[in-house]
């Protein structure tokens, strides 16, 4: 309660009145709702001004990112960051992870404050951070101007492919004064990619269905970090055509496309459960051509992508 | 009589469209070839285990909505009854979130929780609508439809809210209906399922025509009307909780269906009740083929093509009718 008192000495321009020391968790709700508002507000009047600065620093929500102040205290609101920041060696740093962190494998001993997305902003701050680390999603917006209102930094990174991992370590190294680390870790990360371009497999590249549900059909698309995956480890997404991270087709698309195998990443339950007569149409699944990448490290971008294509190159090669 | 010819060949044009229209590109000389036998190309395997079958369970489920809309209409007295009103759509979305959600990883779990979760909700509903002994009240039948089917959704919002949003998701669209579990064996069921209460329903069109008049005149003119309410009651929502358990929650044509023919073709059930069939089947068989088509590869939720297309000619049918 101490820190949380002590954030509201720099009160938000938003002429909200004075404030008293000593506040009920009921009274700071409130507040925080009426703060919110006010931000919320303010900030809808002023999305037309111009970058005041081109060289500034921002994040992916496009808002400017402080790198002046240290930070000691992170709660991360994606698995995706979460991992980065471990990997960037401030893992001792983070004090909040969502309840879908699951690697490092230490990261099980950080306190969960529940869900990343539309998160519970009184766990957060009984958590004391000094930076909240967000998803880029409009539904997070609400979350974003309260703790932001209460003088904690938030910074909003999309995780979604190869690429926006880079500049997410990128930011969060700047963020976190360990841009020495990131850059390293970019440098050899790019470096992997690059290696696995110029060594992936060119003649008889089998065609790929990415599977992650079945009734109704949901299949991965162009968007997802999956279909890099699967293109950099020599096989080649038959809905890579539509620019989308996941979307729902019916059963006939896939027949059309006659994909080779199908990969399931998430649950391997699917293999039993689309062993049904309207399944059988597709042959790849009439004759059980699955691959199972099982694994968190094919549920998100991370540094263990480059083995994570590695491994199912080498289970494609092997199958070829 | 030209009526009734005039809707068949919509109904069977219709199914003609579904088997024509998908997102793989099949030339109309190949469907036909498929459906006359031939090899086993991948054109024929698409309209033979993929379109022809589901043409036919789309046909079935939107006339057995659009019957049992049409029933329930006339049993509880509302024009804004809809199959789903009864608590169903709630019960049955609770079992399938409940089986996608625990991971319950077999061939059927999903439909075969629906059905549970309905079966469930028609019993709830159906003790507390028996009031003083054994008579079936209807406005009670509707409140306790009401309050059965928001207390399911509430449980499946609060599994929702615990779970992973790709299951969110997920469980969301099976929700919204579609039939991309339509094969030859969900079929058979289906319509082995079907035809009971939908035979039993239309062997009580008479009785149906004194209910809507109210259940006084019905008794007058020498109806059973406690035990008719409760067969109607019973058949109506056994029929829906098949529906929903195939298909999701199918919005519209339950509703609206009945209204539509009743607007051309006048109240009697004896025609009224076989008219919405074929409306209602034909109706969704459109829908589906859009549903696959518009956006292909992409497919769009059917209920929600349901409404797209039917509230333009609902409309347009009242601004000619009604007045």
């Amino acid at each position: 309660m101490e820190r949380m008192v002590r954030t509201r000495r720099s009160p938000p321009s938003s002429g909200e009145g004075p404030f008293t020391e000593r506040v009920s968790g009921f009274c700071l709700l409130s507040r925080l709702i009426a703060v919110a508002l006010c931000v919320a507000a303010v900030s809808a009047c002023g999305t037309d001004m111009p970058e005041a600065n081109t060289a500034q620093l921002v994040d992916d929500n496009g808002r400017p990112v402080d790198v002046t102040r240290p930070v000691s205290r992170i709660v991360s609101l994606a698995p995706s960051v979460t991992e980065i920041l471990f990997t960037l060696g401030v893992g001792d740093r983070v004090v909040g992870r969502t309840r879908w962190c699951d690697a490092p494998p230490e990261v099980l001993e950080v306190t969960s404050v529940g869900d990343g997305l539309e998160p519970n902003v009184e766990v957060i701050l009984a958590q004391h951070p000094d930076l909240v680390v967000f998803y880029s999603a409009v539904s997070n917006e609400p979350a974003i101007a309260q703790i932001e209102s209460l003088g904690i930094r938030t910074v909003s990174v999309r995780t979604d492919r190869l690429t926006d991992l880079v500049r997410a370590t990128k930011l969060l190294g700047q963020v976190t004064g360990t841009t020495d680390r990131a850059d390293s870790l970019v440098a050899a990360f790019e470096q992997a990619i690059a290696e696995l371009e110029d060594s992936r497999p060119t003649d008889s590249i089998p065609n790929a269905l990415i599977l992650t549900w079945d009734n109704p059909p949901i299949i991965i698309g162009r968007g997802s970090f999956l279909n890099e995956v699967v293109e950099l480890a020599g096989a080649r997404n038959v809905f890579d055509d539509v620019d989308r991270p996941s979307l729902r087709v019916s059963i006939e698309a896939i027949v059309e496309r006659d994909p080779d195998l199908v990969l399931v990443t998430s649950d391997s339950s699917l293999t039993n459960r689309v062993d049904r007569a309207e399944w059988r149409a597709v042959p790849a699944i009439r004759e059980r051509r699955f691959f199972l990448v099982m694994g968190n490290e094919y549920s998100r971008p991370s540094f263990r992508a480059p083995n994570a294509i590695l491994r199912l190159r080498a289970a494609l090669e092997e199958w070829r | 009589m030209v009526r009734w010819i005039t809707l068949g060949t919509v109904a069977i044009v219709a199914i003609a469209i579904g088997l024509i229209a998908g997102p793989a590109d099949v030339s109309v000389s190949a469907v036909w070839d498929a459906l006359l036998g031939g090899e086993e190309t991948t054109a024929a395997v698409i309209v033979r285990e993929l379109r022809l079958p589901r043409a036919l369970l789309a046909f079935l489920v939107g006339g057995s909505l659009a019957v049992t809309g049409a029933a329930l209409q006339a049993l509880v007295r509302n024009p804004l009854a809809d199959p789903y009103l009864l608590g169903l759509s709630g019960g049955a979305g609770l079992g399938a979130v409940a089986a996608i959600v625990l991971e319950f990883g077999s061939t059927w779990s999903v439909p075969i929780a629906a059905l549970a979760g309905a079966l469930l909700a028609i019993v709830l509903v159906y003790r507390l609508a028996i009031v003083s002994g054994s008579v079936l009240d209807a406005r009670i039948l509707l409140l306790a439809g009401v309050v059965v089917g928001a207390f399911a959704s509430s449980l499946m919002g609060a599994i929702l809210a615990l779970s992973p949003a790709q299951q969110v998701r997920n469980a969301f669209l099976w929700i919204l209906g579609g039939f991309d579990g339509a094969s030859w064996q969900a079929l058979a069921i289906f319509a082995a399922y079907a035809i009971v209460p939908l035979a039993v329903i239309y062997r009580f069109n008479r009785p149906l025509d004194l209910l809507a008049l109210g259940e006084e005149p019905a008794q007058f003119l020498g109806a059973d009307i406690e035990r008719l309410k409760r067969v109607l009651y019973v058949s109506a929502s056994l029929l829906t909780a098949a529906a929903v358990s195939v298909s999701g929650v199918i919005g519209f044509v339950g509703l609206v269906v009945p209204h539509a023919i009743r607007l051309v073709w006048g109240h009697l059930h004896r025609s009224l009740l076989p008219a919405a069939f074929l409306l209602g089947g034909t109706l969704l068989v459109l829908a589906d083929a859009v549903a696959r088509t518009a956006f292909a590869p992409l497919t769009l939720p059917v209920g929600v093509v349901t409404a797209l297309i039917g509230v333009p000619v609902f409309v347009v049918l009242v601004r000619k009718w009604a007045t």
